[in-house]
């Protein structure tokens, strides 16, 4: 582990009871639901690090288990070298404190029966014992830092435009200054442009500030102009995690690869050549063998992580010992 | 896709064209004032053709496809003005017979595809219903088939479980294929599509492009497809046409369009797209957001947001000014 690490995630499961009915004849079906399986990675300081995956992989479930909303089963979460353990109520706490959240729809995650001073001060915890007025300032002053104009403070959620209400969410997670922001698919429900002034805004806070994001989205054009490492989940399993760089020009992973197929720019043109089909994951041996055009008799058991230079790579193509028929 | 340059040369005939709207305005009235929401907005298909209409939340696109399929809610949504032509007959305004071109001809598909399927119907059911207004016979199997064999070429392996769903059971991916096919199912010469993939997953999203495409092949139909994303457009149209404010601000080529975008709005879109990595300089945009119809500035509507404005632009509304190359641009700029 280096020393510069904020946060060190390793082997995190976190799983839900199946609510799925049982069968009348077929008897029992499974009790629980693996969400998030063998989930490592490590945030440095001054670094972004993106997640991507589709709906349904887990990117949300993750971040809501780092700032303990759900609690894993397994695995370990440090926090500036601090061991988290889910069960102490003072963990949670020193949890949420370090590490905010931005959730991706911005009218469902603000109350609409408070104005947006008042949202802006749910950020501020209550453990701190801090004046009113020392309060007021720190909403002013980050306020003016995510770019709202001090005449919206005392308007209601539903008044103002869908930017501005993603900015209230912003400055509600960083006035009390957070080591860690996780950002939850933050701009897909804006428009172009105005997604564009997020992420300036963003990259502007995490100067100032010296923030650090988790940036959990969807958008491949999004994740290459805001982080500098990536993750690729696929149904609770990272299948890649490498320098952004790196898997844009070669991604290792058959899915970073179709991933990567899939990502419209403007430059590409008319990129809709049929591929292969992705189908419903895998239960037994690697999760990605029903949709793999590269699979061959070993894919029928579970890979491990492969470290190869700088990225980690769940496939059996990488591995050293050259088994591959 | 190919691009279909003897086409574009027989729009300024119009000869060839499936789909014409000519000043089309939609007022919403509401109590308290009257709310124009599309202005003077003309366009044309031409047969086998894919037309886009790109623009953000608000600037009437939806209201352009809704009023020309003629789902308009009226109220609150009246047109006031403009024509609409489709395959040589007018549609809008009905002159005595009703033509009934909707399910023949046109064909939408909406964004949201749980809230356009049944919840209490299964998919077959919904197919098949789609498939009687065609004039498919039942007899002998025959709708069954055709129901079977367009849920195949839809790329839908488990044809027999799919028509056997109820919409909550399917995958989001596969309900939008379920309303695409009952779109498609009747052959329409012009198949509207609203937000097709937005809300989608990415590799979902080129599979569901990629049929759509394919079947532009098949059948020789035209698309007008309405999407926010201009990365969206750029890989599937013929020709792009932006709108901002209820207006058309410019149309062109899609080749054109993206590579040399000429009203500053589209400049700012194509710029608003990160391309870089995340040591590349900011990107190029100006504050604010689009505007509220109601309350419009005066001049032309993106003068508060237009890094290029002067004078002229905040006094009066810009015409649409004729390019050549078939490119139209709605901004001073291109005063001669």
């Amino acid at each position: 582990m280096k020393d510069e690490s904020i946060l060190n995630v390793s082997g995190l499961k976190v799983r839900f009871r199946n609510r799925e009915k049982r069968g009348f004849l077929t008897g029992a079906a499974e009790k629980w639901k693996v969400v998030l399986d063998d989930i490592s990675f490590s945030v440095n300081e001054g670094e972004t690090l993106g997640i991507v995956g589709e709906t349904g992989s887990g990117k949300s479930t993750l971040a809501r288990t780092l700032v303990g909303i759900y609690r894993p089963v397994s695995g370990e979460v440090i926090l500036n070298g601090k061991r988290i353990d889910y069960g102490k109520k003072v963990d949670l706490v020193y949890l949420r404190n370090n590490i905010g959240i931005v959730f991706q729809d911005p009218i469902g995650s603000l109350n609409p029966r408070l104005t947006v001073r008042e949202i802006v001060r749910e950020g501020i915890p209550f453990n701190r014992k801090i004046s009113r007025k020392e309060q007021d300032n720190s909403i002013s002053e980050i306020t003016d830092l995510v770019g709202l104009s001090s005449s919206k403070l005392d308007e209601f959620p539903e008044t103002i435009s869908g930017g501005e209400k993603q900015r209230v969410s912003l400055a509600r997670a960083l006035v009390n200054r957070k080591k860690i922001l996780l950002l939850d698919e933050p701009t897909s429900s804006l428009d172009v442009s105005i997604q564009a002034q997020i992420l300036n805004l963003l990259r502007k806070l995490r100067e100032e500030l010296s923030v650090n994001y988790i940036f959990i989205t969807h958008d491949f054009n999004v994740i290459k102009y805001m982080c500098d490492r990536i993750a690729v989940l696929y149904y609770g399993q990272f299948l890649e995690v490498s320098s952004v760089q790196d898997l844009y020009e070669n991604p290792f992973h058959p899915y970073s690869a179709e991933l990567m197929n899939a990502n419209l720019t403007l430059e590409t043109s008319n990129k809709f050549e049929s591929q292969y089909e992705i189908g419903e994951p895998s239960r037994e041996g690697c999760i990605y063998v029903n949709s793999c055009p590269k699979r061959f008799s070993k894919c029928s058991l579970p890979p491990p992580s492969i470290p190869l230079g700088n990225r980690v790579v769940k496939c059996w193509l990488y591995s050293s010992d050259d088994a591959k028929n | 896709m190919v691009n279909y340059p003897k086409l574009m040369v027989s729009e300024k005939g119009l000869n060839n064209s499936l789909l014409s709207v000519n000043g089309l305005s939609v007022d919403f009235e509401t109590i308290y004032r009257k709310i124009e929401v599309l202005k003077e907005v003309s366009l044309t298909i031409v047969k086998g053709e894919v037309v886009a209409v790109v623009g953000e939340s608000g600037s009437g696109k939806s209201t352009l496809a809704q009023a020309i399929v003629g789902v308009l809610d009226s109220p609150p949504a009246f047109i006031t003005r403009g024509e609409i032509h489709f395959n040589g007959e007018r549609i809008f305004p009905k002159d005595g017979k009703v033509v009934d071109y909707r399910g023949k001809g046109i064909n939408m598909v909406f964004q949201e595809p749980l809230a356009s399927l049944n919840p209490v119907y299964t998919a077959r059911k919904q197919l098949e219903e789609s498939a009687e207004i065609a004039g498919i016979p039942s007899k002998n199997k025959v709708r069954e088939r055709v129901i079977k064999s367009t849920l195949s070429e839809l790329m839908i392996r488990d044809v027999e479980r799919v028509m056997n769903s109820y919409p909550h059971q399917l995958s989001g991916g596969m309900r939008q294929r379920v309303a695409i096919a009952m779109a498609i199912i009747q052959r329409p010469k012009l198949v509207i599509l609203d937000e097709p993939t937005t809300g989608l997953d990415l590799i979902v999203q080129r599979k569901v492009m990629s049929l759509l495409l394919n079947l532009r092949k098949d059948n020789d139909s035209s698309f007008l497809l309405i999407t926010h994303d201009l990365a969206v457009a750029a890989n599937t149209a013929d020709r792009i046409y932006v709108m901002y404010a209820g207006r058309i601000a410019e149309s062109g080529p899609k080749r054109d369009v993206i590579r040399d975008p000429m009203h500053p709005y589209t400049q700012m879109l194509k710029n608003s797209i990160p391309t870089g990595y995340s040591d590349s300089g900011p990107l190029n945009v100006t504050e604010g957001s689009p505007p509220d119809m109601a309350h419009l500035p005066s001049g032309c509507p993106f003068n508060p947001r237009c890094p290029r404005a002067f004078d002229k632009c905040r006094e009066k509304v810009p015409p649409l000014i004729d390019v050549g190359d078939g490119r139209k641009v709605e901004c001073w700029l291109y005063e001669r």
